[in-house]
Order: structure tokens, then sequence, then C-alpha cells
């Protein structure tokens, strides 16, 4: 109690110090945030007032209120679009996730060429989306591999392109195939900070290496498991560049997801305000899922 | 293009030309940015998809190129309405294209089937049909014919039924009458019966890629694959007269030239759009690029490659019924339901939706479009 009036009169010589370092953090920020700004928030503004217009990107806009997300709530294509694409999100989400954890699991053990692995499905992830698609549609397609093959052995060709169901597995393949590597090295790194005691420990007392799993190793994944369902649930519900070049979102609209259906609307048919509108609908609804995520796992703590 | 602005800048010393090569995908984009941002280019090579949408903005060339009238005469009558707008010239042609088939004549003589030699004996559809069916069985061709995956190639078969998209006034649609619906369910037919694989309109592959294996036996395209296929060394192939239904068709397009407004250097654009329309420098482009002139005085050009096969696209051009110029020149419409009318074709071809539900839901649209645009 005594010592606080005379903190107050003494200010302690090293806070103007202190206050100078400060500014350090935020300058070291700054580029960052200016880029982040510049191309990020304001076209993101720009965007929710986009939204509000009739414009084509060329023309004057033209005020029309809320009518864009009228259009929006009885637009059926929209609705069945997104659909679409959270039923692709509920396969690819799980799938990356059970994938990539696996491949992380034996990634960490004391396996020879450890490394080369590790960096086989790494290497994926460096790839573009469009090189991917492109890689696949060289495997499936009408000119790909695997018809050549059918073919080598007097087999009937298999348009798996031109085919809902296969161009949909195509698809889920392709995307699961580029993203692992990435979420893999995640789960690499949560792996190797579990403790090593714990498992010693568990195994003392008689636990099997299934049991460790799910009660030592699942558990104390949970941040990362976060992390990884949260980035690979936005990425499944932004894909476009992917199945832009392995399918062009066909056939019959299959495999057409919601950013290719505002990208058309957009830039096809020069809606830009209606494109608007369609965005922020869908960045209200990531945001719900991620929120609601982020919620129910208690931010990823223990 | 460059040797003609070397040349242009030789004769004019004061002019200065900075060529930026675009991809034509990113063409409408970068064009819609330089100008709603204030900094248009002096002129833009553009094809006919982006003349109406940047129109507002073009320079009227008719003054400068000596008058509505004495300008628009020179060139082939049919692309008249693309670049001339409410009686302005909103832009100068640089090149035509037609729609064609290009067949692999390898197999066809495989086959032992011949192609129509003159217009006088040309296929109906359903005779070329018979002879596609031929060569696919009697030789190592896969696939009948291969289509492009555009509804601007598609609308070829509409004209040849005698349909249109569009009535002549641009009051109303006219897609969903009986030859629309007659051409959808043709073109789903070939589908069905084999003759047309699914793996472009449904798998999305591409034709030209198909075309180059040697195992497609016919290409619907248009003039300009004439300068992509001549490097084929592995088979033989040609240029043949597209059948007819009710009329002969193919669907004019082209590339024009457009100078913008505000760019500080109107008059200097113009003068020079004045002398890449020229019979010289005009011929030598078309000429040395393997392109079809728009000038009537110039459709004789003496190719390195393929004068035949020129001459063939030409024909075609002469008969081409009114209506593909007039519907494809209504750029303002157009994109409002080109994407959808794509993927109604689509749905049709997978038999998700007949073709008349398709082309009612696709002619409502036209008509949207066509009040919206009257509102604006």
């Amino acid at each position: 109690m005594t010592t606080k009036p005379i903190a107050v009169l003494q200010p302690n010589p090293s806070t103007k110090k202190k206050r100078k370092l400060q500014i350090a953090p935020y300058l070291f920020v700054l580029p960052n945030l200016l880029i982040f700004t510049i191309f990020i928030v304001i076209p993101t503004l720009l965007g929710v007032i986009y939204s509000f217009h009739n414009y084509d990107g060329l023309n004057p806009m033209k005020y029309i209120g809320f009518e864009n997300y009228a259009h929006i709530f009885t637009d059926d294509k929209f609705w069945s679009t997104l659909g679409k694409t959270l039923t692709y999100a509920m396969i690819v989400v799980p799938l990356i996730y059970v994938c990539a954890l696996g491949v992380a699991i034996l990634l960490v053990q004391q396996v020879i060429m450890k490394g080369f692995f590790r960096a086989i499905f790494y290497w994926p992830t460096m790839i573009s989306f469009i090189i991917v698609g492109l890689t696949w549609r060289w495997i499936f397609g009408e000119l790909g591999i695997i018809n050549a093959l059918l073919v080598a052995f007097d087999n009937e060709q298999i348009t798996f392109l031109a085919n809902p169901f296969f161009a949909k597995v195509a698809v889920i393949i392709a995307a699961v195939w580029s993203r692992l590597g990435f979420f893999m090295v995640l789960f690499v790194a949560g792996l190797l900070a579990i403790p090593k005691d714990f498992y010693e420990a568990a195994h003392l007392d008689g636990a099997s290496k299934v049991k460790a799993f799910f009660h030592i190793t699942l558990p104390l994944l949970k941040p990362t498991t976060l992390l990884v369902v949260m980035l690979s649930m936005i990425e499944a519900f932004k894909a476009y560049p992917l199945m832009f070049a392995l399918t062009g979102g066909g056939p019959n609209k299959a495999t057409t997801y919601i950013v290719q259906y505002i990208y058309e609307t957009g830039f096809a048919k020069q809606e830009l305000g209606l494109a608007s509108a369609m965005s922020v609908v869908l960045f209200i609804i990531i945001t719900i899922f991620t929120v609601l995520q982020f919620k129910l796992t208690k931010g990823g703590e223990n | 293009m460059e040797n003609i602005i070397a040349d242009y800048k030789k004769e004019n010393t004061h002019v200065d030309i900075q060529l930026i090569e675009v991809a034509y995908n990113d063409l409408a984009t970068k064009l819609k940015t330089m100008i709603s941002g204030g900094k248009p280019p002096a002129l833009a090579r553009i094809s006919t998809s982006e003349i109406g949408s940047f129109s507002n903005f073009a320079v009227d060339l008719g003054e400068q190129l000596g008058g509505v009238d004495s300008f628009t005469t020179q060139f082939i009558d049919s692309i008249k309405p693309y670049y001339v707008i409410d009686n302005k010239v909103v832009a100068s042609p640089m090149d035509v294209t037609a729609n064609g088939i290009m067949y692999n004549k390898t197999l066809f003589d495989q086959a032992g089937v011949t192609v129509p030699t003159s217009s006088d004996d040309i296929w109906t559809w359903d005779e070329f049909n018979a002879s596609l069916k031929e060569v696919m069985d009697k030789s190592d061709a896969k696939y009948g014919l291969v289509w492009d995956f555009t509804p601007h190639r598609w609308s070829t078969l509409l004209y040849q039924f005698g349909g249109s998209m569009i009535n002549p006034e641009g009051t109303e649609g006219t897609i969903n009458n009986e030859a629309g619906i007659e051409s959808v369910n043709y073109f789903k037919k070939m589908h069905d019966d084999g003759i047309i694989p699914t793996s472009v309109w449904l798998g999305g592959e591409n034709p030209n890629n198909l075309f180059r294996t040697g195992t497609v036996a016919a290409h619907l395209s248009g003039n300009w694959m004439v300068s992509s296929y001549k490097d084929i060394t592995d088979f033989e192939w040609g240029v043949t007269y597209m059948p007819i239904a009710k009329n002969r068709s193919s669907v004019p397009g082209g590339k024009f030239v457009m100078a913008f407004q505000k760019s500080g250097v109107e008059e200097e654009a113009a003068k020079f759009i004045a002398y890449l329309s020229s019979k010289e420098t005009n011929s030598k482009f078309n000429q040395e690029s393997l392109f079809m002139s728009p000038r009537k005085d110039s459709a004789d050009l003496d190719y390195a490659f393929g004068k035949e096969m020129f001459a063939l696209f030409a024909d075609e051009l002469n008969n081409t019924i009114p209506a593909a110029a007039e519907d494809w020149s209504k750029q303002t419409i157009i994109p409002k339901f080109s994407s959808d009318l794509k993927d109604g074709l689509v749905e049709v071809i997978a038999g998700g939706s007949s073709a008349e539900d398709m082309l009612n839901d696709i002619n409502d649209q036209i008509n949207k479009a066509i009040a919206d645009a009257n509102d604006n």
C-alpha cells in the first residue's frame, strides 16, 4: 500500500525507453497492415457498397437498396449451389483431416528416409490449383492415363469427367491430394509437441496403442484439430480454381461450387452488384461457421 | 502487328505506340480496370463480345474514317451490326471469322467417304450424320464430331434450322420457337447417337486436343483453327461445307480495334485506326496471320497456307442468314443469358430438362434483359 504513491511520484526511468520500444512491433506490422488494408479491407468494404447497387463494373452504379439481397433469397440456383458446396465440404474436410493425421502419425515414427517421405507429401501443396487440376485431368480425362491404360488392355473407355459421380470423386481426390501435405505439417508439429512421458506412462499402465491414441493423442491435438478443420472448411467453401481446371464446373454443373457461381454472376453475366451481395452472404455464412466451431471447441483449449 | 507498328512509326515520327499483349481471358477485366481508373488505352483490339460493353466509352470514328456510309461499305455487310451502334462507328474491323467444319481427311479416305466438293452437293444434317457414322465404322475414328463448347458455336445449328435468338427489331426473344426447339433436340440426338462424344459438352475436354489425336472425324469450330492445325503432321485434314438444314448459315464474328475516349490522344488513335483499316495494311496483317480480311476488296488474299480453305470459309459467310450477326451484335443483351444458355444446353444433353422448358426459360431471360436494357 505504501509503495503505490511512491511509484506514481517516481516513475520508473525505464518507462520512456519501454514506450519507445513499443513502437517497433507496430512498425514491423505496418507493411503487412498496409497491404492487408489496401488489398483486402478496402476492396471488401467496396464490395459491400457494390452489393447495394446495380453495377456492371464499367457504367455508373445505380443504387437499388436491398434488391440484390432480395434476389439472392429467391434464387434457387444460389442455394442449391451452396448446398452442393456444403456437401463437398462435409466430405473433403473429414477426409483431409483423417488422411493428414494418418500420414503425420506415420511420419513421426522412426522410418527410413522420413524427410523424403514428408517432402513427397508436402510437394503437391506448392503447386498451384490450376496445375493440380490440369494434372488430374491428364489422369482422369478422355485423353488421360487411366483411359489409355483401359484401352491398352482392351477395355471400354470411361468418360470419368462426363459422369457427375466420377467427376465429383475426381475433384475430391485432387483436393485431398493437393492439401494433405500442408495439414500434415501442422499435425506433425502438434504430434511432436506432445510429451513422450504421457505415452510411456500409459504404456506402463498397460494401455494399448489405440487407447493411447484416443485418450492422449487426440485430446492433446485439439488446438491443431480446430485449426485444421477451420482452415480446410474455409478452403472448401472457397474452392474454385481446382474445379475450373479439372472439370470446368461440369458435367452439368455437378462440380460448380459457390465461388464459381459468384464469379460467373459477376464476370460472365457482368452483374458485379449482385455478385458482391452473394459474396457478402457467403462471408456471413463462413463467419457463422467459424464462430460456431470456435465456441463448440472452446477455442481449441484443453 | 509489331511490324505494322514499326512501319507506322517510321512514317509518323512524332507518334509512339506501346503494344501491350494481354491474354484474351484477362482482356475485358484489364480494359474495365483501365477505363474505370481513368487511364484508358488509346486503342485496343477486341472481339465481338467486348464491343457492346465498351461502346459507351468508344470514340466515334465515323468522321475520321470518312463518314459512316463510305466507311462501312468497304467491309462485308454481315458484320456491320457489330461495329455500328446507333449510327456511330464505335470500332473498325480488323479480321472476320466464320464458323465451319474441319475434317480428318485421312480417316474419311480410309473409310472411303467423300466430302462435298461444291456448294451444289452439300450434305443435309442427316446425310452428314450418316457419313460420320460410316467413317466411325470403317476407319480408326473413335468419335464422329467434336463441337466447340460455346453457345456461339452451337448457334450455328440454330441459324441453319431457321431459328434466331432475338427478333430483328430487338424487342423480344425468339429462341423458343419451333426451329429453336428442333435445333436443340437435334443437337441432343447427335450426343445420344454417339456421333458427338459427351466428353466435350459434359466432360469439358478440349475439342482441339481431341481432333489432334487423329481419332475424330470432324470438328465444328471456326476459321481461326486453320492457323492452329497447320502444324499437324500425323494426318491430313481439310475444311468442308457445313451441312444444310432449312438454310445454310455460319455465324460471323471478328476482331475490331476500338479507340477510347479520354485517352488524351483520341485523334492520333483514330488516325492509326484509319491506317490499320486501309487495304494495304489490313491485307498484310490478315495474310500473314492467316486470318480473313473483312474488306470486300481483300477477300482473295494470297495465303501461304490453306488458300482453298479460306475460300470455303468465305463461302460459308456469304451464305449466312442476317439473324446470326443481328443476334450476336446485341452485346448488351447476350452476356445476360449466354452462360445460362450454355448450361441449359448441357442440361438438355444430360437429360435433366426438355429442350422446350430450357428454351422457354432462356427466352424469359432474354425478354428480361431487353426490358432492363430499355430501362437504363
